[in-house]
């Protein structure tokens, strides 16, 4: 068995309101001058998985994602390995 | 006929629905993560911030062993009630359609509410009177109903824009109406002394139904 690293990028869809981003992006627009636009706050999730290869690793990981990580009805995820 | 509390880590309405069940009348149990719902005519998942509301308001606590045993009751067509919180998780299990979400304006809201009660055809809502103006509590911080079902049937509506939720749903149930999940806080305003009794006609038409289907 090894063990293997991921980040999971969670994101809403792009048909959620997301206010705490349109509230950061506003203060850097307004406040600090900075041209910054569709600012979408998400979360990131880091763990480790122990398998017998990569494959194995990467579904566990989608599973987990499926089973609570994640919420499909209005969150959308991508899994990279570190 | 009897009713069971779930109490999960960060439940903090749950002495609160206590009192107003005790207050129609009913028996009423705390049960917790590991007890069984058997012999519960009603379950009402109580407010509060469940594990913190890590990851999700609702995510974990869905997850528990005892929600296994609360979508069991839902199986055997017990009532089940969620408050905010609670309809939180009763989302996150999947037996209301939709999500809950941060509210629109990024902010917690806590205050009286007025409600519109769109829906009298439901074990907890047979004694309003449709359409009638209700005011209940609000707490929450995500409350924003994001609708998935067009069909979905609406129990209350906020009058006034409270969380940006769809449709100003502020509670939903079921096609056959045993299961209500709401955000307002009915068992904050059983009686007078609380500021408002809007909340106890939501239990005593509970009682009265479980009492005209007793066995």
């Amino acid at each position: 068995m090894s063990k293997y690293r991921f980040a999971i990028d969670v994101q809403f869809k792009s048909s959620v309101r997301d206010p705490r981003g349109e509230t950061i992006e506003r203060v850097l627009r307004t406040e600090k001058g900075l041209p910054i636009y569709h600012l979408r706050l998400g979360k990131s999730i880091h763990l480790e998985v122990e398998a017998e290869n990569e494959v194995e690793a990467t579904r566990i990981v989608h599973q987990a994602c499926e089973d609570l990580l994640v919420n499909p009805v209005v969150e959308e995820y991508e899994v990279r390995t570190l | 006929m009897k009713a069971c509390i779930v109490v999960y880590p960060g439940s903090n309405c749950d002495r609160d629905v206590y009192h107003a069940l005790k207050y129609v009348g009913v028996d009423v149990d705390y049960v917790g993560l590991d007890d069984s719902l058997d012999g519960c005519d009603l379950v009402v998942l109580p407010g509060g911030f469940s594990y913190g509301d890590y990851l999700r308001p609702g995510a974990v606590a869905a997850r528990e062993k005892i929600s296994h045993e609360v979508r069991r009751a839902a199986d055997r067509g017990k009532l089940i009630l969620g408050i905010c919180n609670g309809f939180q998780i009763l989302i996150e299990m999947g037996l209301l359609p939709g999500a809950l979400l941060r509210n629109s304006s990024g902010r917690f809201v806590s205050k009286w509410v007025r409600l519109i009660v769109e829906d009298v055809d439901t074990p907890f809502t047979r004694n309003f009177k449709s359409r009638e103006v209700i005011k209940l509590p609000v707490a929450h911080g995500y409350g924003r109903y994001f609708k998935t079902d067009s069909a979905i049937r609406v129990v209350f509506k906020y009058m006034d824009d409270v969380n940006g939720s769809d449709d100003m749903i502020a509670a939903v149930t079921t096609e056959d109406g045993r299961i209500l999940g709401m955000m307002p806080h009915p068992e904050r305003a059983y009686e007078k002394l609380l500021g408002g009794e809007d909340g106890l006609k939501l239990f005593t038409s509970v009682v009265e139904y479980l009492r005209r289907n007793a066995s």
